[in-house]
């Protein structure tokens, strides 16, 4: 199944999405 | 006078922002597992009532994705943050990540969202087949709008109590 096909896949693919780009604004711009 | 029109802007960003996400969010409470659609299930109706209808919803949260983002760059802009914003820089990196993406969102809702929405609404004619295709389109584009916001968020949030990154 497509992670999109769950809410919960959706989530977690968010929260995942949300810690890298933070990781790399931090690594970055920080 | 200047302050008053700063307050309305970050108003109409609040406002229509929970309208817009705030859709997509009932969308996934209501159907948070994906059916596929059966061919059945596509509204035939007709009417030029029913049409409107469905046109006045989904043009209801479409139209409030267009305000939000102009409220939000001309927050930006008034604040004179908007090229440091868009260049990533320094302590308004964060917004500047949260306005690319909702950038995204706002060009998904227009350029994939809607194009095939209106196919399956039967806003469009378009055959069975199209339209059932159709569906699984508009639902991957909804949950990526849905998967972003939740970054949108956190960034919107880190930037205005800026420090935490």
């Amino acid at each position: 199944r497509h992670p999109y096909d769950t809410a919960r896949g959706t989530i977690a693919l968010g929260v995942l999405l949300t810690l890298v780009l933070a990781a790399l604004v931090r690594l970055l711009a920080g | 006078m200047d302050m008053l029109l700063d307050l309305t802007v970050r108003w109409a960003h609040f406002i229509a922002g929970i309208i817009w996400v705030g859709h997509n969010y009932s969308s996934v409470v209501q159907r948070p597992s994906w059916q596929p659609l059966r061919a059945e299930e596509l509204s035939d109706d007709r009417s030029p009532r029913f049409q409107a209808l469905l046109n006045r919803e989904h043009g209801f949260f479409r139209w409030a994705s267009v305000v939000t983002w102009c409220a939000g760059l001309l927050m930006l802009w008034r604040q004179g943050w908007l090229s440091d914003a868009l260049a990533l820089q320094g302590s308004l990196a964060p917004i500047g990540v949260g306005m690319y993406i909702g950038t995204l969102m706002m060009l998904n809702v227009w350029l994939v969202l809607w194009p095939h929405q209106k196919k399956v609404l039967g806003l469009v004619p378009a055959s069975i087949d199209e339209r059932l295709r159709c569906s699984r389109i508009t639902h991957l584009s909804s949950r990526t709008n849905t998967m972003l916001s939740i970054p949108l968020l956190f960034f919107m949030a880190t930037g205005s109590h800026g420090g935490l990154l």
